[in-house]
């Protein structure tokens, strides 16, 4: 593959406005660069609270100059809605990883009966034509149990450092998950966090 | 999330993770820039909202949300030519505003250094087009930088004010959305020390361009573009890196995919980055081409550094293949990913493209259709609401002219009340002018933000001239789209002092409108739609201009407050017992909030998006939506 340099990983976080998209590539970034690591991030803004689809991108490695994660290039494709986890799968390596929430926020134009949702048959089966490495949780749920669906997007923070798949070490994970949020919030989004990590450690 | 603290910090040589506007904020500090005004424009805006929350930490410093970006340009303008350093920061259009004074400013000239950040938008991520504002340097002859990421953004700040100070001239730090919202470690410098107070020196007859005195200053100008060159030519931000027969010039957030590319290619090439691209370095340049018999361009937009080439290589007589866009190398249109840049060199040199996208692009064909899931009003957003009343009061008739911000949303389905716009303000305008044309009635929306950035000379236009237009101004308390600046209506300044707001209201009465009246639209869809009616009837019959004013807090700013007090109003849900499944409530609001239960058909609300507005309460015929009890 033409991914460049080998110690690069590419992350791609996709979803709908509003679910905490944006924090989690920061979180994430912060992470990396608390062990050392260089970092960028794109981010588009503008419409990111607004419903509509988000994608962010995190690259992590020596060699990364710029934040555009290209098509075929994403080591990890984190989807936290599984339509938006379809709409970018063209992004992901032959043996890349998507860590998906299974739970679904249905688009207006399918609520209007405009369009229809696939079902989880077909969206599944799409996911495998790209690669056959995809695990998949109610990270809603998770979320909830830890104490609020706003704390979803640090489910997705453990599913990614749960799956060893980047260089971010657990520890530097968890400074700054409770560095980056208000007190209240801290052991919420550490138990949030736990879930996703142990969920996928089990599955990876 | 603003990081003000981080920000703030006296910490030389730490590292922090920044997006470029964050970036930019942290770099006044180090440059010493004593004011700074703007009008917030995506992707420009974290720039403003960083040094909102930094102001009043910084000594002896100053910063405005100003009105707009011609104001902002002259506030920043004059504190430069009393002495100290200032900035003004805007959005590629929002340059176009802000044309006129930027134009003289180069005239005149500047005693303090004074740096004009401009954020271009390839792909029109958030505005209304892509116009390369490089040519605006060019125009006005004023100094450019182009930062390629966020560590840059701060370095070139600084060589920016070195720039303007050594010319006496403005400089133009231009950056891409790229660039602007991407994050990268930025090493922290040394705080400068800003002057408490300047006096102004006078030089009328430098300072005041009237014919004579301007006469004398464009000579002047063109003799400190000259200077200008020199710079260019021996400055850091423009440098050659690495070996090979082929050559490429390349600037901006291109110079990365451009590195990234022939790594993955494995393929040799010398690059020229030019960090400072007006003037450029025409003898660097000149040299590099008599190098590279072919030397490809890699710019995003419009063909700038091509045409200097090309200019150069002719006034020098070099036989050279500028490869690039003129040829259809490379487009014009959206911004670059390693990808483009890659196709782009292998056609330009006849290499095989990697195989492995076909094969990619192939399997993306046999995808199902997914639902498209466009940026939407938000749950609990009061424009749907105020939209809704706007459409059921006119039957969908009306001509909808609209404004630029979150409510330009409305052009989707199934509000739909967005059928004209140019730029900010010209809602009220373009009313104006399809109202003397149609036998139409013209019901124009704009936000509170952008009425006060460009809607008061509209108004002032249709009551001088009778035009017999109905104005709603969405009141929502805050510039929303942009990540919720203050504004002359909220009373609170960029120095996060309160002071009187200006009433939306009374300055339409002040400026001469005889009809205007203000609602709450969350208190009653039902009384809004009576109150459009009788405002278009109003306007029929009187033929002159009218305004309503629907005043309600933006959602996002309601939810944020209800998370830090607790305090939460009860949960709204569908009684499935009542509901008939006519879906009168998606087919006409489209919130986000609500869906139709697959098995059942009927409405749900899903709690975990809704922002308890209770708009939905009104519009099911069934009555079938019901708040909780307490």
């Amino acid at each position: 593959m033409y991914s460049g340099s080998a110690d690069i990983v590419n992350i791609v976080i996709s979803g709908v406005g509003g679910q905490g998209v944006l924090t989690l590539a920061e979180v994430m970034a912060k992470a990396a660069l608390a062990d050392g690591l260089n970092v960028r991030v794109g981010e588009i803004h503008g419409m990111a609270q607004r419903g509509g689809h988000v994608i962010c991108t995190v690259r992590i490695g020596s060699d990364v100059r710029g934040p555009i994660v290209d098509t075929g290039t994403a080591d990890i494709l984190v989807g936290f809605e599984p339509a938006e986890t379809l709409r970018e799968i063209s992004l992901i390596k032959p043996d890349g990883h998507v860590l998906m929430n299974s739970h679904v926020v249905y688009p207006v134009a399918v609520s209007m009966g405009k369009a229809e949702y696939p079902s989880e048959e077909t969206i599944d089966a799409s996911l495998r034509k790209f690669t056959e490495n995809i695990i998949k949780f109610d990270a809603m749920k998770f979320a909830k149990d830890a104490g609020s669906s706003r704390s979803m997007n640090m489910v997705m923070m453990g599913a990614v450092v749960g799956s060893s798949l980047t260089p971010i070490t657990e520890k530097s994970a968890l400074k700054i998950i409770v560095s980056s949020f208000p007190g209240r919030y801290e052991s919420m989004n550490k138990a949030a966090f736990k879930r996703g990590l142990e969920e996928v450690r089990e599955h990876i | 999330m603003t990081k003000s603290k981080e920000l703030l910090a006296d910490s030389v040589g730490t590292t922090h993770l920044l997006l470029a506007n964050e970036a930019i904020a942290r770099g006044t500090l180090e440059a010493g820039v004593r004011l700074v005004a703007l009008y917030p424009g995506t992707p420009s805006s974290e720039i403003g909202n960083n040094l909102f929350s930094m102001s009043p930490h910084i000594p002896d410093f100053y910063f405005e949300f100003s009105t707009n970006e011609k104001v902002a340009m002259e506030v920043a303008g004059a504190a430069a030519v009393a002495g100290v350093r200032s900035m003004m920061v805007c959005k590629g259009p929002g340059l176009n505003v802000a044309a006129d004074p930027f134009m003289s400013l180069a005239y005149v000239g500047v005693r303090g250094g004074m740096v004009i950040v401009v954020a271009d938008d390839p792909s029109m991520w958030s505005s209304q087009n892509e116009n390369d504002s490089r040519y605006y340097s060019l125009m006005a002859n004023m100094p450019m930088v182009e930062p390629a990421d966020p560590a840059e953004a701060k370095s070139m700040l600084l060589e920016a004010y070195e720039i303007s100070e050594k010319l006496e001239l403005p400089v133009v730090l231009r950056t891409t959305t790229r660039v602007n919202h991407s994050r990268a470690p930025v090493e922290f410098g040394p705080i400068r020390d800003r002057p408490k107070q300047v006096e102004f020196q006078k030089e009328p007859f430098r300072f005041v361009p009237v014919p004579a005195v301007a006469r004398t200053r464009h000579p002047w100008l063109l003799e400190q573009i000259e200077k200008a060159k020199t710079i260019s030519q021996s400055t850091d931000l423009n440098f050659t890196e690495g070996e090979g027969e082929l050559g490429i010039i390349t600037s901006g957030v291109a110079y990365n995919y451009v590195v990234e590319s022939l790594s993955i290619m494995n393929l040799d090439a010398e690059v020229l980055r030019l960090g400072m691209t007006h003037p450029v370095p025409e003898d660097m340049i000149a040299e590099f081409l008599a190098r590279h018999p072919k030397t490809i361009i890699v710019e995003e937009l419009e063909p700038f550094l091509e045409t200097h080439a090309r200019r150069i290589a002719q006034l020098r007589k070099i036989t050279v293949d500028i490869l690039g866009k003129e040829q259809g190398y490379f487009s014009r249109t959206y911004e670059y990913s390693p990808r483009i840049v890659m196709k782009g060199i292998s056609d330009a040199i006849n290499r095989n493209t990697p195989t492995e996208w076909e094969t990619i692009e192939e399997k993306v064909r046999d995808l199902p259709d997914i639902p498209p899931r466009p940026p939407l009003l938000c749950a609990g957003c009061p424009h749907r609401a105020s939209y809704y009343a706007i459409r059921t009061a006119t039957r969908g008739k009306a001509i909808y002219p609209s404004d630029i911000g979150c409510y330009t949303l409305s052009i989707a389905p199934p509000l739909e009340t967005a059928d004209i716009l140019f730029d900010m303000g010209s809602s009220i305008t373009t009313a104006c002018g399809l109202a003397r044309v149609t036998g139409q009635d013209v019901v124009a929306s704009i936000g509170d933000s952008t009425f006060f950035a460009s809607g008061l000379p509209g108004v002032a236009n249709a009551v001088y001239n009778q035009h017999p237009v109905s104005l709603v101004v969405l009141d929502n308390r805050t510039t929303a789209m942009t990540g919720h600046q203050p504004h002359p209506g909220t009373g609170l300044t960029g120095m996060q002092q309160q002071v009187e707001p200006l009433d939306i209201a009374e300055v339409c009465r002040g400026l001469g409108v005889q009809y205007v009246k203000t609602i709450r639209p969350f208190d009653s869809v039902a009384d809004m739609v009576k109150e459009v009616r009788e405002m278009v009837e109003w306007v029929r019959e009187n033929q002159a201009p009218a305004v309503l004013v629907s005043r309600e807090p933006c959602a996002l700013l309601t939810a944020a407050e209800r998370r830090r007090t607790g305090d939460y109003p009860p949960q709204y849900y569908v009684d499935p017992e009542i509901c008939n499944a006519c879906k009168r409530c998606l087919n006409r609001l489209s919130c986000p909030a609500m869906y139709q239960d697959p098995d059942t058909s009927k409405a749900v609300i899903d709690e975990t998006l809704c922002n308890l507005c209770g708009t939905c309460v009104e519009v099911c015929p069934q009555g079938a939506i019901k708040q909780k009890e307490e």
